[in-house]
């Protein structure tokens, strides 16, 4: 790989691309590198076969994905697809794993555009098969059309409950139920947000025409669900929870699928030392960034939900906002073309995200998806559970950097992704410390899997070592 | 405000082990450690109990090397006991030669060693290919391996779970361990030691400074100014694999979890924990020429630390003679010499002083290099 691209960016999503078309109309040399073998993100997989075969546009922002991925095919960016970006050191090298080699590529700015992962949602058994997330069964449906042949129980809260139930229907699917885990105190909370909302009130009207059509189809949906339990001896045979009454009930079942919203991908920003703070109103750690997306590394811009859950409108314009914000740090436009540029971007901006106050009140996850019981694995990779934290904590070990080297949690493969939230989580509960003050795991690079074999390939100076 | 007989600042390595030894001497010490964000070589280290080549420069050195290594079956046996298994093994270790010239250049330090005045036991043989072979029978080396140098006083331990087993013990036998509670300051107030940090006052009659990197800073304190600086040393970790490499290979072993742990660089980029491409990649390319197989082994994590380094390589252990009372000992072979400060160093600290085979460790030996 040669040259220097002025910008590179990471993720292929609604910011990615949007970025992308905007940093090319702006002049700027742009490098795209994705996860994925085609342009879309998680909400846009595989859009473009989709749509080949497809036309159904009823669900989701599907027809404004397909337009950005037509205007991203002909921008004239560097398209980089199947690439799992491992490492970016300073200055800026970012380096890449594709089809057991990896590549390094130079860039004078970088735009992480690497979206949300589904929360973590830990609860005894959910380590068993047949309990998966309500966002991997999504992909499941997008990718290879696969309908699950049993009917589906459905546990949690969040708009993507809502989306994916809808989708599964007019797939030919069957669910058996739905299994509310807002706190009933949500509504009253977010009552006060939803004049605010009706300026975005087409997002309302399609949210309510979910709820509508679930409603229809006469699926049993239970509120104010507490304490789920996934029980099985080698897969899921029934699910346990309690209802707001308090009563225990229990349902056979063969397929559970999970949700407790989404959260920002948080990996690449921290591992590259960007600073972060606890977001109380979205329960989750995000980045900090300015106005123009940028991190406390200079030049490293952070755009979409990465940066705080917004959802896809936002996450475009959030792109192109970075996109601008690069252009006027590389010296390719002048105020006057920033300001013309930015303020439209903004003021949709503001529009997109009118409903996000209300989304967040309504669907905020109860305290003990963040901080489970002890006996609930959270860390999947090393088999810790949760009581193993409390343990450790109580011995006066209150970081969880110190955690981790105790217990072993976040040591495996997922590099902590699936058991970080809920062990800083867990330490704010023990110790009483802001969850600002615990802060996360320290993190590093390789954030993708590479072998030793691929890096022994890369050429690079030999370093003093002692053998 | 705490009192106690003594005040151990730094539940690192160094600290948790001379702490140990002082509970169980009966003293009852009050261990101070930093914050979880804190520069913790005893975090990030390889976990080798480790003598061959060690002390070219020193021969008290190696004399303390070889002394800890004979001590430790001992502590690992009562750590078992404290915390359950903490996978030492004392099989054995082999430093691995890439090339004749590698093994000849290996041969000539390792003779050089034993054949320094007052020279004592060989407890190392060199291996050819062959002899290599015959020792680790199976073992998959690539071509260009030539052979080996064995050494059986060497080993190895799961360091997290040795500095976890010394704090449960530390507790277990009467100590207190602080953590979150960085240092700030020290006085002295008739014959007391004032250990200031951010939740409060402790006092103790004796000190003993065992915090790394931030030992400096603390024993200027109290009269002690000890030469101490970072040193980067980067290393990686795989996946698992079934067991295969029945003894550490210096920078190459395989832990009791399967995991092959390799290290480490030797950088001089002051307090910079960065990992680096460039560190993996050479690491990797040396891995992979001893152990083809480790090409298709996934890098897991790869980490940095900063070791403890004085201007020779070799500890220092010290009493101030303004504040008498006051020690320090640091060093940036934490893991290896872990039995030897349970039993030595804390017998120094409870006893007031240094015997005589310590004190050629004392940092006044710089100043004396320095003169010549």
């Amino acid at each position: 790989m040669s040259g220097t691209s002025d910008l590179a960016i990471i993720g292929a999503g609604p910011a990615g691309l949007a970025a992308a078309v905007r940093a090319r109309s702006l002049g700027l040399a742009v490098t795209l590198l994705d996860e994925q073998p085609a342009p879309g993100g998680q909400i846009w997989r595989a859009i473009e076969a989709r749509m080949a075969a497809v036309s159904d546009l009823r669900h989701g922002d599907d027809a404004a994905g397909l337009a950005l991925v037509r205007a991203f095919r002909a921008s004239g960016a560097t398209y980089l697809p199947g690439r799992q970006v491992w490492q970016v050191e300073p200055g800026f090298s970012v380096y890449a794993s594709t089809g057991g080699k990896s590549e390094k590529l130079q860039a004078r700015a970088i735009l992480l555009a690497t979206g949300a992962q589904e929360r973590p949602v830990p609860f005894p058994g959910w380590t068993l098969p047949g309990v998966m997330t309500v966002g991997a069964a999504q992909i499941l449906l997008k990718t290879s059309g696969q309908v699950p042949d049993t009917p589906v129980l459905i546990a949690g809260t969040g708009p993507l409950i809502l989306l994916y139930a809808c989708q599964l229907l007019d797939a030919g699917g069957q669910i058996a139920g739905i299994l509310d885990t807002a706190p009933r105190e949500n509504r009253a909370a977010a009552l006060r947000y939803a004049p605010r909302a009706l300026a975005n009130y087409r997002d309302l009207v399609r949210g309510l025409g979910w709820l509508r059509r679930i409603r229809a189809a006469g699926i049993p949906v239970v509120r104010n669900v507490r304490r789920l339990a996934a029980n099985g001896t080698d897969a899921l045979e029934s699910v346990r929870y309690e209802t707001a009454s308090g009563a225990q009930k229990t349902i056979s079942a063969q397929l559970l699928l999970v949700h407790e919203g989404v959260i920002p991908s948080i990996h690449m920003p921290l591992a590259f030392g960007c600073a972060y703070r606890w977001q109380e109103d979205q329960r989750c750690f995000a980045p900090i960034v300015d106005e123009w997306g940028e991190s406390s590394v200079a030049a490293l811009s952070i755009a979409g939900d990465g940066a705080g859950i917004g959802g896809a409108a936002a996450a475009s314009l959030k792109g192109e906002i970075a996109a601008v914000g690069a252009a006027q740090k590389l010296g390719k436009i002048d105020s006057a073309t920033v300001a013309a540029t930015a303020a439209p971007l903004r003021a949709r901006l503001r529009r997109a995200l009118a409903t996000r106050p209300l989304l967040d009140a309504l669907y905020r996850p109860r305290q003990e998806v963040l901080t489970p019981d002890d006996d609930t694995i959270v860390c999947r990779c090393e088999e810790v559970s949760a009581g193993q934290i409390r343990a450790a904590a109580s011995v006066g070990i209150v970081g969880p950097n110190q955690i981790k080297a105790f217990t072993r949690s976040g040591m495996g493969p997922c590099q902590g992704r699936q058991c970080g939230h809920a062990v800083s989580a867990i330490l704010g509960e023990t110790s009483g410390a802001t969850m600002d003050a615990i802060g996360f795991y320290r993190l590093r690079s390789p954030l993708k899997p590479v072998t030793l074999g691929e890096l022994a390939a890369l050429d690079t100076p030999e370093i003093d070592i002692l053998a | 405000m705490r009192e106690a007989e003594v005040i151990v600042i730094g539940a690192g390595m160094v600290g948790a082990a001379a702490a140990y030894g002082l509970a169980r001497r009966g003293l009852r010490p009050l261990v101070v450690d930093g914050g979880d964000l804190d520069y913790r070589a005893a975090r990030g280290n390889g976990g080798l109990v480790w003598v061959q080549g060690k002390g070219l420069d020193m021969a008290p050195y190696q004399w303390l090397t070889r002394r800890s290594s004979d001590l430790w079956p001992e502590l690992a046996a009562q750590l078992v006991q404290i915390a359950g298994d903490i996978q030492y093994q004392r099989r054995g270790g082999v430093t691995l030669c890439l090339g004749e010239e590698e093994l000849a250049s290996r041969e000539g330090t390792l003779m050089r060693l034993h054949n320094r005045p007052g020279g004592s036991e060989r407890d190392f043989e060199m291996l050819d290919r062959a002899g290599l072979e015959k020792l680790m029978p199976g073992v998959p080396f690539g071509p260009d391996v030539a052979g080996a140098s064995y050494c059986w006083r060497d080993g190895h331990v799961d360091p997290l779970r040795l500095l976890l087993a010394l704090q449960r013990g530390i507790k277990e036998l009467g100590g207190t361990l602080l953590s979150d509670q960085p240092v700030r300051a020290i006085t002295r107030e008739q014959g007391i030691f004032k250990v200031r940090t951010d939740k409060g006052m402790h006092g103790a009659a004796k000190i003993l400074i065992a915090a790394g990197n931030g030992s400096g800073a603390l024993a200027r304190q109290v009269g002690l100014d000890v030469p101490v600086r970072p040193q980067r040393g980067q290393m990686l970790i795989t996946e698992r694999f079934a067991p295969i490499l029945p003894l550490p290979a210096g920078g190459i072993r395989q832990t009791g979890e399967g995991t092959f742990q390799i290290g480490a660089t030797q950088e001089e980029v002051g307090y910079d924990l960065a990992t680096s491409v460039d560190a993996a990649a050479t690491m990797a390319r040396r891995t992979v020429q001893a152990l083809p197989f480790l090409g298709r082994a996934k890098l897991v994590r790869h980490w940095s630390a900063l070791r403890v380094m004085t201007p020779d390589g070799h500890p220092i252990y010290a009493q101030s003679e303004s504040h008498p009372g006051a020690f320090v000992a640091l060093c940036h072979s934490g893991i290896t010499l872990a039995a030897a400060h349970s039993e030595m160093l804390a017998d120094a600290v409870a006893a007031g002083g240094f015997p005589d085979e310590i004190s050629p460790f004392h940092h006044r030996r710089f100043d004396v290099q320095k003169a010549a």
